[in-house]
Order: structure tokens, then sequence, then C-alpha cells
């Protein structure tokens, strides 16, 4: 009973894995000092971003691949064989829509990402405004000029280092710095793209700004970076969503966002990921090693990160928030679904310095198949966090008995005002909770809709509308009404 | 790194054998074993998930540099003997019989490693296996003569078994205290171990114990440590348990700069049944890091923990909890909490309570809180009439008073409740 509506969702295709065909052009695989050179001939860089570039790949020399944290055992990526460089060839500057190859147009309507402007994105009427990065590059940013009229910067990241050199060169690494970890350290040395976005003093974001990313060309590895800057007393909420194609060979993923708020600022981070996650036979599948980390930089600055995790072979991802100015505050919700062979080990980290911050951690892990679902995660109060709060809760839910689920939260307090709970349970959907509502005529299938859909509702909650309907078709599992 | 590493295990090996006589009771390939895992992996720093809060070599390292194996002769222990027990003495990591009391209980059997039987060799490594940790490869390799306690079949144990560790140091030294208690079938008993120093020197306590519960068998184990600024101490209980058993212990720690123990129960067969209850209170610079690992293999098992912490000063308390359950653990019920209050600015508490589960039909759940005494509650009682100090400790008490109550012998709790808070 139980079991067929877990196997429907375990069966289930992964929708997106289609191929675009697109004339592009793609660097030969392999890493070298010449390649970085061409990659940022290429994208016509300044010297100092050539320099930064070539710092962060001789930091990442010195570095080994890390294995050592995981449950399970995972093929050595090979970074001479992947290809750092891949877009469309049809060059993408230009400004009308209709420039856009209509391949490329194509494939995101499929997707349901909307490259024109007052369109609908997943069937939702909605004002979003979206840079859309297709392989390596961004195609397409829209709502741009809406948007420059409040003074707000949204565009990719190579226009960015173009045309505002000054903000990039101030807050890019601030957050993260290239020396920060492997795939970070390899990310700053041959990143392609991404989006970056300046929300000025006192400005309040009309729209949900959102980025799209998609890789497309076989035998290339992804690496964005996103740069956040919420200036004093702004708002802005973020989208982040992704998809591949299915392929037989295993693509890398590897990310970095970066996000600072200012005085009274609030960024919320929206991250729906449904990169292909590989076969029933865990063959093939996107490796998903993301460092994202927020900096709560002045006094009631305030990050908050929600994800809904589908996607990807396997994926390393701890959205992380610093609580550096007093009274600022960190959020974190999360649901984690993984079938087949996936293995998600996710979680975040809270560091409080500040004086009365606060941190909310809400993790949900739902595991199926053969799949491994860890929470890994650190609540640090430094010396100094006066009256600092954490409150977490990190829940697994398991279908069946051959996956696993597992939490890893470290904790350290070092401030003896700091008040820290953290709790955490595992269980299966209850065979009571079942009874309970097939005696009143809810049929088991939507008994495990309305179970699932009730146990992750806090976190769905959380997300903008438009993500919550994907979110919604992600989990796979039809859940009641509206949601969001 | 490596080099220093390398270098520690080293002189330690090298600084304890030299008075050690050859350990013959072990057997050989436990021996060899032992050392060559020694070798490869040295004594265990920070860069050791396992050790990431406990930094043992570097501790080996500034407080340990010349470990000399000289020691006090112990004459007497009458002010140390628990009334209502009966008492066994370990002097500086050996068994002394002289010391200790006849044991004329009925049902009970008491072998020294001298004079091991057969079946007590065989247990000997066979659950503190010397490959899969240094401290128990390096007891492995310089055991002390310690002993196999016997409870035979269907007795059921009415007196309880003090085991009192009692280290008299007069240089630096490095002691290896181990034994094997042991449950046959269908029987009980209760056992306290407890650890003091005397001495005028300090000492490492390399302690290693391995306990066996046969079907239907039920033990209740105390552990006290209470060795001074003097003490330091790496404390690893081995215990596996089989069908039907339970197994309880509770650990206070007292005193000792530094405390690690390492708890592993394997629940091995089906329906049995673990609980793990721990105190301790620091102060000055202490370390107390309590470690517990709780293995369900086989199904509707159950297992229960709860420790709780009063960190003062610029001590550090930490608390790592593993609970596995593995894929035949089905209906397993487990729970795990730890509870702490920081008292000073300077106090640090780290806290890892960590599940990993492979089976879906389960209940587990952990909680932690760490936070400062009530300001409300203190309120409360100032207003009543109570002042600072006093209000402070009664609420101190009443947080400890969870753990203490599980204590079912009167002695050790006085002991105990006169000397927490």
């Amino acid at each position: 009973m139980s079991n067929e509506i877990i196997q429907e969702h375990i069966n289930k295709d992964y929708e997106w894995g289609f191929i675009t065909n697109v004339e592009s052009e793609t660097f030969a695989p392999g890493l070298n000092e010449n390649v970085i050179g061409a990659l940022s001939k290429k994208k016509n860089e300044p010297e100092w971003m050539l320099e930064f570039r070539l710092k962060a790949f001789r930091h990442w020399q010195t570095l080994s691949q890390p294995s050592h944290w995981a449950n399970f055992p995972y093929p050595k990526v090979d970074f001479q064989a992947t290809s750092y460089y891949s877009a469309p060839k049809k060059k993408p500057e230009l400004k009308s829509l209709d420039d856009v190859d209509p391949e490329i147009r194509k494939t995101f309507e499929k997707l349901g990402i909307s490259l024109e402007e007052q369109k609908r994105l997943s069937g939702v009427k909605s004002n979003i405004a979206v840079d859309a990065v297709f392989d390596s590059v961004s195609v397409k940013t829209t709502f741009r000029e809406t948007l420059s009229e409040k003074g707000i910067i949204f565009c990719s990241f190579s226009e960015a280092i173009q045309e505002h050199p000054e903000l990039i060169k101030k807050y890019m690494g601030m957050v993260v710095p290239y020396t920060d970890n492997f795939y970070a350290a390899l990310n700053a040395a041959v990143f392609s793209d991404g989006s970056f976005c300046y929300i000025p003093k006192g400005v309040r974001c009309p729209m949900e700004l959102s980025t799209y990313f998609r890789i497309n060309t076989g035998g290339t590895g992804q690496f964005e970076r996103t740069l956040i800057v919420a200036d004093e007393n702004s708002y802005v909420s973020y989208l982040e969503g992704c998809t591949a194609p299915q392929r037989d060979e295993n693509q890398l993923h590897a990310a970095v966002v970066e996000i600072i708020a200012y005085k009274n600022a609030e960024v919320k981070y929206s991250t729906v990921q449904n990169w292909y996650p590989g076969d029933k036979n865990g063959k093939g599948g996107v490796y998903n090693f993301v460092t994202k980390r927020g900096l709560c930089i002045e006094d009631n600055s305030k990050i908050s990160w929600t994800q809904v995790e589908t996607g990807s072979a396997i994926t390393w991802k701890y959205p992380s928030v610093i609580l550096k100015g007093n009274n600022s505050v960190g959020e974190f919700y999360s649901v984690a679904v993984t079938n087949n062979y996936q293995e998600a080990d996710t979680g975040t980290k809270m560091i409080h310095i500040g004086k009365n911050t606060r941190s909310t951690i809400i993790s949900k892990g739902i595991s199926a198949g053969f799949s491994n679902n860890s929470y890994r995660g650190l609540v640090q109060m430094r010396k100094g966090a006066t009256n600092a709060r954490n409150f977490s809760q990190c829940d697994s839910l398991l279908m069946g008995d051959k996956c696993g689920a597992h939490t890893f939260p470290y904790i350290e307090i070092k401030d003896k005002t700091a008040v820290v709970e953290h709790e955490a349970t595992t269980s299966k959907i209850g065979e009571d909770q079942l009874f309970y509502c097939k005696q009143r005529g809810i049929d088991t299938e939507k008994a495990i809709a309305l179970i699932v859909n009730g146990y992750c509702k806090e976190i769905l909650n959380k997300l903008p509308m438009e993500f919550a309907v994907e979110a919604q078709k992600l989990l796979a599992v039809s859940l009641e009404g509206s949601v969001g | 790194m490596i080099l220093e590493k390398t270098q520690t295990h080293q002189r330690v090996i090298e600084q304890i054998s030299v008075l050690n006589a050859k350990v013959d009771f072990m057997n050989d390939t436990a021996l060899s074993n032992a050392l060559t895992y020694l070798e490869e992996k040295g004594i265990p720093n920070n860069k050791n998930e396992e050790y990431k809060y406990c930094n043992i070599d570097s501790i080996l390292k500034t407080d340990f540099k010349n470990i000399q194996q000289q020691f006090n002769t112990v004459s007497t222990i009458n002010n140390l003997r628990l009334n209502d027990c009966l008492t066994l003495v370990v002097v500086n990591g050996n068994f002394s019989e002289k010391l200790s009391d006849k044991l004329v209980l009925k049902g009970v059997k008491l072998f020294s490693f001298n004079s091991l039987e057969n079946s007590g060799k065989q247990l000997l490594t066979a659950a503190a296996k010397s490959n899969s940790d240094s401290f128990i490869a390096l007891n492995t390799a310089f055991s002390g003569i310690g002993f196999h306690l016997k409870i035979l079949k269907n007795e059921q144990t009415q007196i309880p078994i003090q085991i009192l560790y009692i280290n008299s140091a007069s240089a630096e030294s490095f002691v290896n205290p181990r034994n094997i208690i042991e449950l046959e079938e269908n029987s009980s008993a209760t056992i306290i171990e407890h650890y003091i120093n005397i001495g005028t020197h300090k000492v490492f306590t390399n302690f290693v114990s391995e306990k066996y519960l046969a079907q239907n068998s039920n033990l209740k184990s105390y552990t006290l440590q209470n060795e001074t600024s003097l003490g330091y101490g790496v404390y690893t209980n081995q215990v596996k348990v089989n069908k039907h058993a339970n197994y309880q212990n509770t650990t206070v720690t007292l005193s000792g700069r530094l405390v690690r123990n390492n708890h592993q129960v394997i629940l091995s067969e089906d329906n049995c049944e673990a609980s793990l209850f721990g105190l301790f209170k620091t102060s000055n610079n202490q370390l107390v890091d309590n470690h517990t690992l709780i293995d369900h293999q086989k199904p509707n098992c159950q297992s229960n923990e709860l420790y709780k912490g009063i960190i003062g000063d610029k001590s550090t308390g930490v608390f790592n909890g593993k609970i596995f359950v593995r894929k035949d653990a089905q209906k397993t019920n487990a729970y795990q909490s730890s509870k702490n209050v920081l008292l000073s600015d300077e106090g640090c508490i780290n806290t890892k309570p960590q599940l990993e589960i492979f089976a879906d039909d389960v209940k587990c759940s952990h909680g932690t809180s760490t936070g400062k005494i009530d300001e409300n509650a203190l309120f409360y009682l100032n207003a009543r009439g109570l002042g600072k100090e006093s209000a402070k400790k009664l609420l101190l008490s009443a947080f400890a008073n969870e753990v203490i109550d599980k204590i079912e012998v009167d002695s050790l709790k006085e002991i105990i409740e006169s000397q927490i808070i």
C-alpha cells in the first residue's frame, strides 16, 4: 500500500532530462593556468580578475579532494576530464528577447521559465525578474530596466565585472574567500558566470529576483557565482532553480553564493534544486558541491535560506549565516528528498558573534530507495554573543528499509548567556496515522500525500508562492490544495 | 604534524615500557595488532573527528613530558571503602589481592589476569579490539594485571561490588588498568567503579573494561571519577549485551584534569536494553569529554541516554552521543538527551548528538539544550528570602538530581550528593 506510492515516486522519470540542440562553443577538457587565461580572455575580463583566478587556482592545487566526511564512497572527480567553459555559440549579448537563440528560449519555456517579461512562471501569474544561465553563461536577464529605475543592479556576473568593477572588487570573496574550501577555490579559479545583485539603501525590491541554472552540454561542469549585497534598510527575495539533462556521466556543479546584509537589511534566498539525480541504478547524475554563505555584517540584519533539495546524485551543501551584527537573525529551512542511490548531505552553520543574535534551523529529510540523507550542521556561540538564541530541529522520514537517515549536529557554546536547543527525530509514516485517515474515508495514497505534506508544510510555507508550486511538483506526491 | 604525532606515541611507549613487565596473559595476535595499530595511528589529536574537542596528543605532549612510572605503596584503604559494598582494589593499574575483600559472595568468581581460565582468555580483547582505537591498543600492549569478575549462571548478587582504582604516584606516571566483567545467563549484579588519586604527581589512567552480559542478565554499573587535578584519563568501556539482557550505567565525574569516557554498548541480540546516564561538574581548566556509542544491531532493542553537565570557570565539557541503528534493527526505540548549564564566561560546551539510521521502522530522537541558570527561577527564590548563592545551589542540585536519582546504592549517592554542589 504505502509502498506503491513510494514506488511511484521512485519510478518517476526525471522530467527535465532532455537535451537542447544548440551549437555550443566548448573548451576541451582539462584544467591548467592556460585554460584559466583563455577563459578570462574569452570573457574579456580585466587584469585583476585574472589575477584573482590564478591566485585561487594556485591555492586549489595545494588542496586535496575531500572525501572523508561522507557516509559513502564516491568516485573521485577527475578535474582534467571536465570542460570548464561551454556557451551557446550565438552571442547572447543582445538587447531584445528575439535575439536569444530560439532553441534556448524553447528550453526555458519547456522548463516553465519565461524569458518574456510579464509572463507566467510555473503556471502562476507573477512578476519575477529572471537571470537565465545556460551552461557557462547568462543568456538573458529580464526586467532590468524596471529594476534599474529603483537603482537596483541585477545582471550577470560577467556584466557586473565590466560595469561595476568597484562593487565586485569590494565584495567578491568577502564571505567565501577562495581559501575557504576545495570547491570554493576551484570555483574562484574557473567560475564562468552567475548573477550579481545590489539593492541600494532603503529600497524594497518590488519583485522576486531569480536565477535559473541549466547545464546542457555533456562533459562540462558548471561553476557559477552569485553575489547579493543588500544595503541599509533594503529587502530582496531571491530564487534559484536548476535542472540538467539526463546523462550517464556524472557532471559537476560547484557554485558559490555570497550574501551580504547591511543594517536593517533583509535577504531571503530560496532554492529549488532539481539537478539530474541519476537513474534508478545510481548511474549518472550531478555532483552538487556548493558553498553558500551569508554575512549579517551590521545590526538588525536578517538572512534567510530556504531550500528544497530533490535532485543531484550527491549533494554537499551547507548554506550558512555569520551573525556579526547585533540583533541579527539567521534562518535555515530545508526539505531534502532522496531516492534511488542519491546521497544528500546538507545542513547549515550558524555562527553567532553579535549580541542578541537569533537563529532558527528546521530541516526535514525524506529518504526512499537506497538513498542516504544526512543533516550536518554547526551552531557556534562565540564569546560575547550575549543572549544569543538558537533553536534547531531536524526530522527524518524513512520510506522503505534500505535507505538511511543521519544527523550530525555540532554545537559549540562559549557564552554563558546563550541558549541553544536542538532536537531531532526519525520516524516512518505511522500505521496508526494511516489507519486514522483511512477510517475517515481518505484512501492510502491521499493519506500519504497528506502526511508528507503536513511533514514539509513548515518549510513549503516559507517559499515564495511560485516556488512552492514547483516544490510541490518535485515532492512528487500530489499534495493537497494550495501551499504557500 | 605527522612527525610530531609519531614522536608523542613513541616517546610514551618508550617511557611506559621501561618498567613494565612483559604482558604475558594477552594473546600474541592481539599484542602485535596493538603495536602495529599504534605505530600507524599514533595518539589522536584534534584532526581526528572523534577527538575534535579533546586533543590528547597535545596534552600528553605538554603535561607528560617525562613519564617515570614511580609509585607509592598503598597500605590501607579504609576511608575509601563504601560501607554497604564488597571492595576490590586496583592500585596503580594492578589488582591488589591483599587490599581487596575476600569475595565471599555465592556465585561470584574472580580470576587475576595471571591465573585466567581459558574462557577468560577468550574474552580478553574480544569486545575491546586492539586494532580499533589507539588507547585500547596502548592498554593492550601494556595492560596492568587486572581481573576477570564472573557472576555465575542464575545467581542474583545482592551486595554491590565496589572496584576501587587508586592511583598514587611519586613522579609522572601512566597506568593501564584493565578488567573483564562477565554476567552469565539469568544473573544480576551491581558494580561500582570508583577512581581516585591520593598521590603527589600526575597520573594518566588509560582504563579498558570489557563487559559481557549473557541472556537475561542484568548489570547495574556506576562510575565515579574523582581523580583530582592530578588525574588524567581515558576510560574505555566496551559492553556487549545479549538477548533480553539489561545494562545500565551512571557515570558521575567530580574531578580530574582530563576525563575522556568512551562508552560503547553493542546491543547484539534482540530485545535487549541499555541505559546510560551521566553527570559532570567541571571547574578550573578541566576537560570532561563523554563519548557514547550505542550500536543497535538487532530488532526490538531499546536505549536511553541522559547526560547532564554543569560547566564553570575555564573548563570545557563535551558530549558526543552516537546512535547507530543497523539495517536489521527494526522496532528500535532510542532516546538521547543532553542538557548543560554554563556558569562562567570562559567555560565552553560542545555537544554533538549523532544519529545514524539504516532501518525504517524505528523511533529515535535526541534533544540537547544549553543555557544559563533561569533568571526567573532565581528571582522567585530570592523573593522568598533565599540568598543568591543558596538559590543557585538549590537550582543546580535540582538539575543534578535527575541523574543522581538513578543511583540505587545509598553510600555512593551520599558521597555524590555531598560533593557535587
